[in-house]
């Protein structure tokens, strides 16, 4: 060890202030209500090889995807003082609404390291408001393709007007700004309080200090391959099962994930860039270690991700992608953790879908993921109503959704029961009504309701989940018959019409006693 | 002119609510009365300070009664030997209604809501507790799903969208009574614009059961986003029969001590009467921490540092909170205990760190410290009560900061051998010394310190060098000049009354009662709003005046403040701002979300979503006096002896001070340990100061610059920045 043990967790606190205060700012100072209510948007700070050394994330999909973003940039020449914007999947983005900016960080004209942010933004253009389009088929129908670019005026007007939301872009991105600079003033502060050989001593140790925690939780679980598989409902293309399969590989201290036997890519959008397959490896990673793990390169060191290149967890460009980040990555992470379940103390699936739902009319557009059933533990039932895998975003309030949109919310309650049997019972799915009081479409991208989320150790699976349709306009000569909607949809509403979604419970755990 | 608050009922809480419909009795002013006294309870201490018109103060401090806090009270009252009948005003800060919430043992309360919405209470805003532990529940609703009743009835933003169904009213209620609950909530959807079905419902419920506590949402938090308001509504039932039978027993040890009827500080900073705090619990949440930071702003103030960061240190937990021009900075956004409560809270910032935080090695071979804390039992290994792991108090206690073989209350000696082997078991295991070790853990907990001091500053758009920070609590004076010197800050203020500030707090406080009204979707053009008097402009004024009238008959002769939350529309936070029209209002707005988040988008629309009015009776401000008692430069009778204390420069032969026996202008120079009553002050290398008029002892660092008349370049550390040219 370079540094003393003190020094280590003094600087590894200060690292992780950095990329905390970042987060903060960008929460506190955004515009749209996606980032500053539903915090979808992550920040971290690189070193000046592009490892990562410290990420606030608030939702686990950002988790493995920024890396790329700066591998990116550092091959395209950063200078001192450049702020770099891009989203393009293929080149360190996701899925196009999360733009991500890239500062590079400098003592003294020298590029020390990176300050990173990265957020959902509502609207990048594309074939429909919200840019999370049910129906798209490349790339290109699901908005505005930024490579990585540097960030000026006259590329921002570019990129504002590209959306149907340009001022709340525009505030978004000063917010995103603002977080990045925290990244220079905090870093320029740190390098005069310790010294930079000290500071970038300190990256090498957090980095190391990481990995040995991960390699020590690791070298916990038994050697073996431990396999399991898994299925994506469709495409929005057609309703055809889309496998899934994994090989987790634990070998001492070090583990690799094997995707090989995972379907091609798809047609429609629910392909994955390597990012986001990592993102969701990551994440079945973080639930082994101990909760205090940092975030940064080191932790993920000891892990290798095979992914076939075309693969659905691999896409190549133009493929479609948007769904990939909200979708596939739940079911990537849940085959993973399926795997993981045969070596390692983990929960039961939880509801693996994220139920997106979006519906929009005339200038105005609403998207909301809703929550549903964690899997049971060997420790007690799962928690109902929580969001799993990998978002965590806030909803949308009832009464700001009515007063913000002509919806009305009919019933948003849990739907007892539907978590499964065992020792432990898995959590309860929501149910929620939504009826619109103008002519509308919906689109919805949502899974698991025909293949159960399964339970663990002999527990019970959840209930599946359930799009329905009630036609009540006159329009529609509706008599408030339910219509079973397909997971992956879109269809146009009349006024008075009821879109029913009902999540999928948790798996239990255990045999019946 | 100073009022006397405490000698009349201060009826209900937020406007509208149903009061006692006695008028208030105009106090009289008995010259024999001059006395201010304040009782804080904390968990292991009850604090009790009295404050005199010319700003004399005493103080004691007792142990505290958890079986029945109003004990301790009391006889922590009977402990300061003064005589009852010279009492004017007394307040009190307890934790019963934070301790109900944490632990969940509030009274047994149902909750009514509108059918199809039984479960808000329990999904909240769908976000699980822990991002990677999938085991981990949130806090559990305070209304388990089987106490949760519905009643057919809906509002929507226009008014009525279901009538309020007879029947099911009436299945709601009988099994509100067959439920046998001490308190019910009442929530619907829309109620805080629309409330008709709401006070129908709590009708319906008085009537049939008169002696179970009614919570109204609409009374309670007149507020849109319906699981916050729920949440707050549940809490104000939750903690009524507790709150409400404290204070009565309270009230009656008070008139046996023929004291005056005790006000109880509110989680906003200003207090009200027992009545009110009976028939509002949620207000009174962060009673204690409350009191700390109105008395570390009240003597920092009078010292002449109007903006400090407070940092109150105790044995478990770490307050922080930040001070703006003299104003205590409040919020809406609290979380207790799992629990949103969107009431005005002093904006007060507690980290699970203290004294009694533990150290340990992770198996990454990393230092840490905390969140695990010995408690009061066993405690530090060097109480000598058993315990075994090293905390941060024996740390001091191995660094000499703390005396070795020093009493502590309740008969324990603090033993520094003690200490020395725990923390030399810590050092085994990363190949350092006790002492080493001990500086290591000072410094990793400092660390969190400067996280949280941070937070609440950067966080909220200050910069922390230009703040003094304020130390106090028993942990406090030990690490505020380390924490100073990592925030850049050049002043550290160590108040006289350090030990029990919050006591003083609640002597000096005002009575505050805050009101509001909803005017959701008042969209404000803000280039004129002089040019459309269809909106704000009127509304806003007669929405001023009907909360001012409701001030007004509850209080006597209130000074009041016009506020607003205000927004860009389609924002899903607001900023609270003074003003009293709409033009001001914006103006205000603007301006506070540049200082904040650093931008304002002036050709943006701006929605007024609510009004507030704070209606507060001054309390007494008296000058604090700190006698002369030494020739100034002359440590003189305050040294009380000597001893080797450790810094990260290594060991030095350092003073140690009595601060008792230190008067006006006595003047302390690092290194030294000042001791205080209950709390002790390490002045670190570098760093010197002296006591104030006031009885504040101020330090500054280096050529004495202070924080908030300038600003300074960060700290540079002792470490060579050439070490930098080896990369």
């Amino acid at each position: 060890m370079i540094l003393d043990p003190i020094t280590l967790s003094v600087l590894r606190s200060a690292l992780a202030g950095i990329a905390e205060e970042m987060g903060t700012v960008l929460v506190r100072a955004a515009y749209s209500s996606n980032i500053k209510e539903r915090r979808d948007c992550s920040a971290a700070l690189f070193d000046a090889a592009g490892r990562m050394v410290a990420q606030a994330e608030h939702i686990p999909v950002h988790l493995g995807a920024m890396p790329e973003s700066v591998a990116a940039v550092i091959a395209r020449d950063p200078r001192p003082g450049d702020i770099w914007i891009l989203n393009d999947p293929y080149t360190g983005g996701t899925h196009l609404p999360d733009i991500t900016l890239v500062s590079p960080v400098d003592i003294n004209g020298e590029i020390v390291g990176y300050g990173v942010t990265r957020a959902h933004h509502s609207d990048v253009g594309g074939m429909s408001p919200g840019s999370m389009p049910a129906g798209s088929r490349d790339l290109w129908q699901e908005g505005l393709i930024i490579p990585p670019v540097r960030l000026t005026d006259d590329v921002l007007a570019l990129v504002c007007a590209n959306s149907r939301t340009p001022r709340l872009r525009r505030g978004d991105f000063r917010a995103q700004v603002s977080a990045n600079r925290v990244a220079q003033l905090r870093m320029t502060q740190l390098v005069a309080r310790w010294s930079l050989a000290t500071v970038l001593d300190g990256f090498d140790e957090v980095l190391a200090y990481a990995e040995r925690r991960t390699r020590e939780a690791l070298r916990q679980l038994r050697d073996g391959v431990y396999r399991a598989a898994t299925e994506l409902e469709g495409d929005g293309v057609t309703d055809d099962d889309i496998p899934i399969e994994v090989a987790v590989t634990i070998d001492g201290d070090s583990a690799r994930m094997d995707f090989t036997g995972t379907s091609p890519a798809v047609a429609g959008n629910v392909n994955c860039p390597l990012a986001v397959t990592r993102s969701a490896c990551y994440f079945a990673l973080r639930v082994l270690l101990p909760e205090d793990v940092p975030a940064c390169a080191g932790t993920y060191a000891p892990l290798t991700i095979d992914a076939p290149e075309g693969s659905l967890v691999n896409a190549r460009p133009p493929h479609a992608v948007v769904a990939g980040n909200v979708e596939t990555s739940q079911r990537v992470a849940d085959a993973v953790l399926a795997a993981l379940s045969q070596v390692a103390d983990v929960p039961a699936a939880g509801e693996g879908t994220m139920n997106n739902t979006v519906i929009g009319g005339r200038g105005w557009t609403y998207y909301e993921t809703v929550a549903g059933g964690q899997g049971a533990s060997s420790t007690g039932d799962g928690p109902s109503g929580v969001h799993v895998g990998m978002t965590n975003t806030l909803n949308t309030p009832i009464e700001a959704l009515e007063l913000e949109y002509p919806m009305r919310v009919e019933r948003y309650e849990l739907v007892e029961g539907s978590g499964g049997t065992g020792v432990h019972r898995g959590g309860d799915g929501i149910i929620r009504s939504i009826r619109v009081l103008e002519d509308a479409t919906v689109n919805l991208l949502t899974d698991r309701r025909r293949h159960a989320p399964p339970g663990l150790a002999g527990g019970g699976p959840g209930a599946v989940g359930r799009n329905l349709l009630a036609r009540f306009s006159t329009e529609s000569a509706g008599d408030g018959a339910e219509e079973e909607l397909p997971p992956k949809v879109a269809r146009r509403l009349r006024a008075g019409d009821v879109v029913t979604v009902v999540t999928p419970g948790g798996g239990g755990w255990g045999g019946r006693t | 002119m100073t009022q006397t608050p405490g000698a009349g009922p201060y009826p209900t809480g937020t406007g509208g609510g149903p009061g006692p419909a006695t008028p208030t009795p105009t106090p009289i002013a008995i010259p024999t009365r001059t006395l201010r006294l304040g009782v804080d309870v904390g968990g292991t201490f009850t604090d009790v300070v009295t404050v005199d018109l010319q700003g004399r103060v005493a103080t004691a401090k007792v142990p505290s009664t958890p079986e029945d806090s109003s004990a301790g009270v009391i006889a922590g009252w009977r402990a300061l030997n003064e005589h009852a009948p010279g009492v004017a005003v007394f307040a009190h800060g307890t934790t019963v209604a934070t301790n109900a919430l944490l632990e969940r043992r509030g009274g047994r309360t149902a909750l009514i809501t509108t059918e199809g919405f039984r479960d808000i209470i329990e999904i909240g805003r769908q976000d699980r507790a822990s991002l990677y532990d999938l085991t981990r529940h949130r806090p559990a609703p305070l209304v388990p799903r089987d106490l949760r009743f519905v009643v057919r009835e809906r509002m929507g933003p226009a008014g009525v969208v279901v009538p309020l169904d007879r029947s099911s009213l009436a299945l709601a209620v009988e099994a509100v009574a067959t439920a046998d609950v001490e308190a019910v909530a009442v929530c619907l959807l829309f109620g805080f614009l629309h409330p008709e079905h709401e006070r129908a419902v709590g009708d319906a419920l008085r009537e049939r059961l008169p002696e179970v506590a009614v919570s109204l949402s609409c009374e309670v938090l007149p507020e849109f986003r319906e699981y916050e308001r729920m949440s707050t509504t549940v809490a104000d039932a939750y903690l009524r029969p507790r709150l409400s039978a404290y204070l009565g027993r309270l009230a009656a040890r008070s008139a046996e001590a023929g004291l005056p009827e005790p006000l109880v500080m509110q989680s906003s900073g200003g207090v009200a009467d027992a009545g009110t705090a009976a028939r509002r619990p949620a207000r009174f949440v962060l009673s204690g921490p409350a009191g700390g930071v109105v008395g570390a702003s009240y003597v920092a103030d009078l010292s002449g540092f109007p903006n400090v960061l407070t940092f109150d240190m105790g044995g478990t937990s770490t307050d922080v909170a930040p001070v703006v021009a003299g104003r205590v900075q409040m919020t809406t956004e609290a979380v207790v205990a799992g629990v949103p409560l969107r009431l005005p809270m002093v904006d007060v910032h507690t980290v699970s760190a203290g004294g009694g935080s533990i150290a340990w090695v992770d198996d990454g071979g990393a230092l840490r410290v905390g969140p695990r804390s010995a408690g009061a039992v066993p405690g530090p290994a060097g109480y000598g009560l058993g315990g075994e792991e090293p905390t941060v108090t024996d740390a001091n206690l191995v660094l000499g900061y703390l005396p070795d073989g020093a009493e502590l209350g309740g008969g324990l000696v603090l033993r520094r051998d003690l200490a020395e082997r725990a923390l030399a078991r810590l050092g085994e295991r990363l190949g350092l010394d006790a002492r080493q070790a001990a500086l290591g853990v000072v410094r990793v907990a400092d660390t969190e310190m400067v996280r949280a001091l941070r937070l609440i500053s950067v966080q909220r758009g200050l910069d922390p060098r230009d703040f003094a920070l304020v130390a106090f609590g028993g942990a406090g004076g030990l690490h505020a000049c380390a924490l100073a010197e990592e925030l850049g800050s050049g002043t550290v203020l160590v108040p006289r009354a350090a030990g029990v500030l919050s006591a003083m707090g609640l002597a000096i406080s005002e009575v505050r009662h805050d009101f509001l009204r909803p005017v959701l979707r008042t969209d404000v053009p803000d280039d004129d709003p002089e040019d459309d008097p269809g909106h704000g402009g009127d509304g806003l004024a007669a929405g001023f005046t009907e909360l001012e009238t409701a001030a007004a008959a509850d209080l006597d002769g209130p000074s009041t403040q016009r506020l607003a939350d205000l927004r860009y529309a389609g924002q899903s936070f607001e900023l609270t701002v003074p003003g009293s029209t709409a033009e001001e209002l914006v103006r205000a707005f603007h301006a506070e979300h540049e200082r904040r988040y650093g931008h304002r988008i002036d050709d943006e629309p701006v929605e007024i979503v609510n009004i507030r009015l704070v209606a507060t009776v001054p309390g007494a401000t008296p000058d604090l006096h700190e006698p002369d008692l030494h020739e100034p430069d002359e440590p003189g009778d305050a040294v009380v002896g000597r001893r080797t204390v450790f810094t990260d420069s290594g060991p030095v032969d350092a003073l140690v001070l009595d601060r008792t026996a230190m008067g006006r202008g006595s003047r302390v120079k690092g290194v030294a340990v000042v001791e205080f009553p209950e709390s002790t002050c390490l002045v670190r290398p570098g760093w010197s100061g002296a006591v104030d008029d006031v009885g504040t002892l101020v330090l500054t660092r280096g050529a004495g610059k202070q924080a908030g008349t300038g600003r300074e370049e960060p700290h540079r550390g002792a470490r060579d920045e050439n070490e930098e040219a080896g990369r």
